[in-house]
Parts: C-alpha cells; structure tokens; sequence
C-alpha cells in the first residue's frame, strides 16, 4: 500500500453496480439468488439489471448461471470470489477515505 | 477516474458507505428470515404448553388449576404442530429463490429434526409400558427436550450462530435441571426457561437487527 488513495474500481464505483455487489455480498458462500428475486431486491427493471449484471460479469465479479427448476428455466446470480475480494477492497478503499472517526462517542 | 457508463458514482466517500449499509441491511431483511419466526411460534408453544402440563400435573400430583386430564397434552401438541407449519412457512417464504449450500444445509438440518425425533419415539415407546405415569410423561419431555437441545447446538455448528448455540447449552442444562427437581418441576422450568429463554432470544435477535438496519455497524 502506498500513501496515495487507491483509485477506485470504475466497476463496482456506481450507485447501481454497487448495489447490486452489494445485495450479492449478503449471500452465504456457495449460495446463488435467483434474478427476479434480485431484481425485486433491487428494485430495478428487468432490462436494467441485466445490463448491470452483464457488466460485472464480463469483468468476472459475478457467475450467472442458466438452469431449470422444472421446466422453468431460472437465471441464478452470486459473486465470484474475485467480486467479493474487489469488493472487500472498494469498501476498504472508500473507508481509507473517509475522515477518521472522532473519539468521543 | 472515468466512469465506465452513464451509472454515475456516489457522491462522496460517505455517501458510498450510506449506499452500502442501507443496501445491506434491505438485502438481509428480505433475505434472512425474521428470528422470530422460529423463535416466536416455538416459544409460545413449550411456554402455553408445558405450563398448562405444571398446572395441571404439578409437583406430587398437585392439581393447580382443574382442567380435563387430556387438555394439557393436546394443546401442547396442537400449539407444536402449529409452530412447524407457521415457522416452515414464513421462513420458506424468506429464503425461496435462495439456492445453493444454504438451502442443502436448510433440508439436510429439517430432515435431521424429523428424523431423530421419529427414531427417539419408536425406540423409547419400547420401555415405557414397564413405567409409572408420572415417570412416563417425565421420560418422554425429558428425552424430548434433551434432544431438541442438542439439535439447537447443532443447528448452531451449521450456522455459526453463538446465540442458536448458546440456547443449545442452556436448554440442555435447564432440561438436566428440571429432571432433577422431578415430574412437575420439570414443566415448570421448561415453560419458563425454555418457551421463556427462547421468545426472550428471538426479542433480543430481533432488537439487534432492528439496530443494524438504522445505524449501521460500528
């Protein structure tokens, strides 16, 4: 580490990304949400979320996996451990900028 | 730092951590059942139940409040019975969508309560002919309570909860406790300890979300 601010993840530093990775983070290692239950999480359209979702997957922070639950076919979402660890590290980034807590409290 | 596309970034350092603790805590409360969902329906169930036992079998035959002799039993089971549904229910509500080594952990640790208490009533209706009334109501609650102890601290191991282990520890002392204090005795405690201790759990687990969900952690 260096004395510098670390620039942040341009993929994970927007407010729909970060809620997405965010909701995401909250699954159990090993566990996987499927979309619309993302998507009402979210509050996001449809349209909008798989725009997102295409993102962070291309940049590897997210598995989407295509599966069927019965004949159904379901869309499962989680984070891959690179998107938990860039995520650990945006948040620890975005803490190192704000300013240190005061002492009272 | 150049955005990558039209989802600009948070404001400011602080207002990114307010999007993460609030987005956090929305996600937990859609995603985690409400801990008085089994804690609420199963509490009132060994409170109202066992306490309706003590009073109507207590301590030496003593009969505190009249009541038909069936009456106590029947509640208590009709009250546990009503938990199972309720608590599956709400909580399958909760966690559906949700796929993956949480939901096979969920079957595997439901499967694990009906079957152990399945094989605790076929081998222990196997002695109880040979014994007392009172020795046999205590036998069945004392196994019972003994059993659902060591699947709380269980079900603690499995999701690394202290508290769902703690109660555990605490349901398998009180169960000890209450056994050798005698029939009647026994009710008592597990109504108040037991059915107590666990609404008491899910308020305090209750108070402590309700926290995290305003303030964010400190």
């Amino acid at each position: 580490m260096t004395d510098q601010l670390p620039e942040l993840d341009p993929v994970i530093h927007a407010q729909a990304r970060l809620r997405v990775v965010v909701a995401l983070s909250t699954l159990h290692d090993g566990d996987l949400l499927a979309f619309p239950r993302l998507q009402e999480i979210l509050g996001m359209t449809a349209g909008n979320l798989s725009v997102h979702l295409r993102k962070l997957e291309d940049a590897g922070y997210v598995e989407v996996t295509k599966t069927f639950s019965g004949r159904t076919p379901t869309t499962l979402v989680c984070l891959s451990p690179r998107g938990r660890l860039a995520f650990n590290e945006y948040t620890a980034a975005v803490r190192a900028m704000l300013p240190p807590p005061s002492e009272q409290e | 730092m150049t955005p990558l596309d039209e989802d600009l970034p948070p404001a400011s350092p602080a207002e990114t951590m307010r999007v993460i603790e609030q987005q956090r805590a929305a996600a937990e409360r859609k995603l985690q059942p409400h801990p008085m969902v089994f804690f609420g329906p199963w509490g009132t169930a060994w409170l109202v139940g066992f306490g309706l036992l003590f009073l109507r079998f207590g301590p030496d035959g003593r009969v505190f409040v009249p009541m038909p002799r069936w009456l106590p039993l029947t509640v208590l089971f009709v009250l546990l019975l009503a938990a199972m549904v309720v608590s599956t229910y709400l909580s399958g509500r909760t966690v559906r969508h949700v796929h993956g080594r949480s939901s096979v952990k969920g079957a595997m640790y439901g499967f694990s309560w009906f079957f152990a208490f399945m094989g605790m009533g076929l081998t222990i209706s196997r002695f109880d002919d040979a014994l007392s009334d009172v020795d046999k109501g205590l036998l069945w609650t004392t196994v019972s309570v003994g059993l659902t102890g060591a699947l709380h601290m269980a079900g603690g191991a499995v999701w690394e909860d202290r508290t769902l282990f703690a109660l555990g520890v605490w349901l398998t002392v009180v169960n000890v406790v209450g056994t050798l204090l005698g029939a009647g005795w026994h009710s008592l405690v597990i109504s108040l300890a037991g059915g107590g201790g666990m609404l008491l759990v899910g308020f305090v687990q209750w108070l402590r979300s309700r926290e995290s969900g305003h303030g964010g952690r400190t």
